[in-house]
């Protein structure tokens, strides 16, 4: 299992012993997603990703049990990008929730974009039940409630509290199923620069807020 | 759209549903405010549907005379504003277009948009210097519902197209007008070659394209001073500065179509700036139309054409521009053509005469302008170049009707002969 430092902060300075336990960290999830999108995720070996990052196969184990762990941390990495950069943005606190939506859905695409290749890949395994990957497995299932509970959160300080029905528990289930469809749009999409991800974001955002909007008037 | 049909529908059979039932006065001001509902509707639903649409609604917006007032008002208010892009999406827009985001790119920028552009918005920002800059941002996958509003847009107009009332040569070249203006370095050409062209006229202002701050979606140029039409009627100018502006604005125009033989076919009136000093400044290039040398010749042999307009040498002056593009000539077309420039004869008339002004307050002229135009394009046999001429006609002299403005017409074209 893989063990996670806590994120650094600036009244937490991590020791130098954590820093470098980190960069290597670093190097074995920056060799191993690049031989997920070169060579494929399937085909590729703890043995080749130790290769890939210069250190002991063994050293691999003592950061990751399997390469399924190592792109469940990447997608960790991916979420915690994302809501970082809606929550940093003093900006985007007053912005309308369509907005903050579109930053947080544009923040992961940007962050998966090196390893296109890869997500296609890691898509069509989630549907296995058995693998780590999968959207079955415990670790999955966190992060994917971390999140949503954070689309939950913009969701709800964007609408009268007062206003709240029977049927709010639904919206964040409705909008992974939504941004499953981003995903997929955006892998397929072979116009240039994405422009056709990007325009279906905007509108389809902007329809999806004022359906919510016009539920809860 | 199809929700617009029935929202449209929906307010004029309640109006005929309720007028049934009220006295004369009482229906017009029905009719009235059901024009201004509908209106608001349309122009809502244009305005949500960006692109082509929007760009529709503007083109219709020009055409006084066919439309009900309350209509024009209201589809006046899309020629200056859109649903914009949220300053996240305009920030992802700058970055994929110039590799940076527009805070390391300029040194200030606006991240709210100044006014909106049919297929795009436009920022304020300055660079290195201070100089301040107007930044035009491209709508994502723009290019692409064009292409689609085309494809429903040929679909829904199949009868008209059978009938020939509207010509598929007309939608194609519609469509290969307003996807050029989706690129911006063809648009920086343009910009480029009418600020060299129009230097001669000192009371032009074209900006000047910033090339290290631009590519296909985003285009920076230097801002351009004037206020838009509406704003510069309500200083209430006086009736020398508006005869002096609308003479400008006429000789802007005949000077590119006679002279330069290209003219800005976008002639909306969210793209002219006027000043006090009588000065115009021209923004939005996207639509530039150049004429070939066959048909700038045909239109020197019969703007002021002196003679009889039944005559046989005019006949043979409209047949040898039908024959220089392939066609003949049809006798409904010869009439048509033949009653349309009788009509313009009255704007522009032959004989010289130092006095002659032309009063553009007058609303007769815009409503058999439009009128003669409908018929000719009703024959079925326009011209394809003349698509343009038209709605560049249209806003020219809508622009002159709004300003009442007073013009020695033909003493400007003949300078241009």
């Amino acid at each position: 299992m893989a063990t996670r430092v806590k994120k650094v902060t600036k009244a937490h300075k991590p020791g130098k012993r954590a820093q470098s336990k980190q960069a290597i960290r670093d190097r074995i999830v920056k060799a191993a997603l690049t031989l997920f999108q070169t060579k494929g995720f399937d085909t590729t070996t703890t043995k080749a990703i130790a290769r890939k990052a210069g250190i002991a196969e063994g050293t691999v184990f003592n950061y990751f049990r399997t390469k399924e762990d190592i792109a469940l941390f990447f997608f960790e990495e991916e979420v915690d990008h994302a809501i970082a950069a809606v929550r940093d943005n003093s900006r985007l606190r007053k912005a309308p929730l369509e907005e903050k939506l579109f930053t947080l859905i544009h923040s992961q695409l940007e962050f998966l974009a090196p390893y296109e290749r890869f997500i296609g890949a890691a898509l069509l395994h989630a549907l296995n039940p058995a693998s780590h990957l999968g959207a079955f497995s415990h670790r999955a299932q966190q992060l994917r409630h971390r999140y949503l509970a954070f689309v939950a959160e913009l969701i709800e300080d964007s609408s009268p509290k007062s206003k709240k029905d029977s049927l709010s528990w639904l919206v964040p289930e409705a909008f992974w199923i939504y941004y499953l469809g981003v995903l997929l749009f955006w892998l397929y999409d072979t116009s240039k620069d994405k422009q056709h991800t990007l325009a279906f974001l905007d509108r389809s955002l902007n329809v999806g807020v004022s359906f919510l909007r016009a539920g809860r008037r | 759209m199809a929700s617009m049909g029935a929202n449209v529908a929906g307010s004029y059979l309640g109006f005929v549903l309720q007028s049934a039932f009220a006295g004369k006065d009482k229906r017009q001001q029905k009719l009235k405010t059901t024009h201004s509902r509908v209106a608001r509707k349309v122009r809502d639903e244009l305005l949500s549907l960006r692109g082509p649409a929007m760009k529709l609604g503007q083109t219709l917006s020009l055409q006084t005379g066919i439309l009900p007032e309350e209509t024009l008002n209201e589809l006046a208010t899309l020629q200056m504003q859109a649903p914009g892009m949220h300053p996240s999406l305009v920030r992802v827009q700058v970055k994929t277009a110039l590799g940076k985001p527009p805070e390391e790119i300029f040194e200030t920028f606006s991240p709210e948009p100044f006014a909106a552009a049919s297929l795009g918005q436009v920022h304020t920002a300055t660079i290195r210097g201070g100089k301040r800059v107007a930044v035009k941002i491209q709508y994502p996958g723009i290019r692409e519902t064009i292409e689609n509003d085309f494809k429903w847009f040929r679909a829904i107009s199949k009868p008209a197209q059978a009938s020939g009332h509207i010509p598929k040569e007309a939608i194609d070249e519609m469509e290969q007008q307003i996807i050029a203006e989706t690129d911006y370095e063809q648009e920086a050409d343009n910009i480029d070659f009418f600020r060299k062209t129009l230097s001669k006229l000192s009371f032009v202002e074209v900006p000047s394209v910033f090339r290290e701050y631009s590519s296909d979606k985003v285009l920076t140029m230097s801002f351009v001073r004037g206020g838009h039409l509406g704003q510069f009627l309500a200083s209430r100018p006086s009736q020398k500065v508006r005869n002096q502006l609308g003479t400008n604005l006429f000789d802007l125009y005949y000077f590119q179509l006679l002279k330069l033989g290209a003219f800005h076919a976008d002639p909306h009136w969210g793209n002219y700036l006027f000043n006090d000093d009588c000065t115009i400044g021209l923004v939005d290039f996207g639509c530039a139309k150049k004429l070939s040398a066959t048909s700038l010749r045909y239109l020197k042999g019969v703007y002021l054409y002196p003679g009889s307009r039944h005559s046989a040498e005019f006949r043979r002056l409209l047949e040898a521009n039908y024959e220089n593009q392939g066609k003949k000539l049809p006798r409904a077309a010869y009439r048509a053509l033949v009653d349309f420039s009788e009509e313009y004869r009255k704007v522009y008339p032959p004989e010289k005469d130092k006095q002659f002004v032309f009063d553009f307050s007058e609303k007769a002229f815009l409503t058999n302008y439009i009128r003669h135009a409908t018929n000719l394009f009703r024959t079925k046999h326009v011209m394809t170049d003349y698509i343009f001429m038209a709605r560049a006609e249209m806003g020219l002299y809508n622009t002159l009707h709004a300003l009442k403005a007073r013009v020695p017409t033909s003493d400007i074209v003949r300078k241009y002969l």
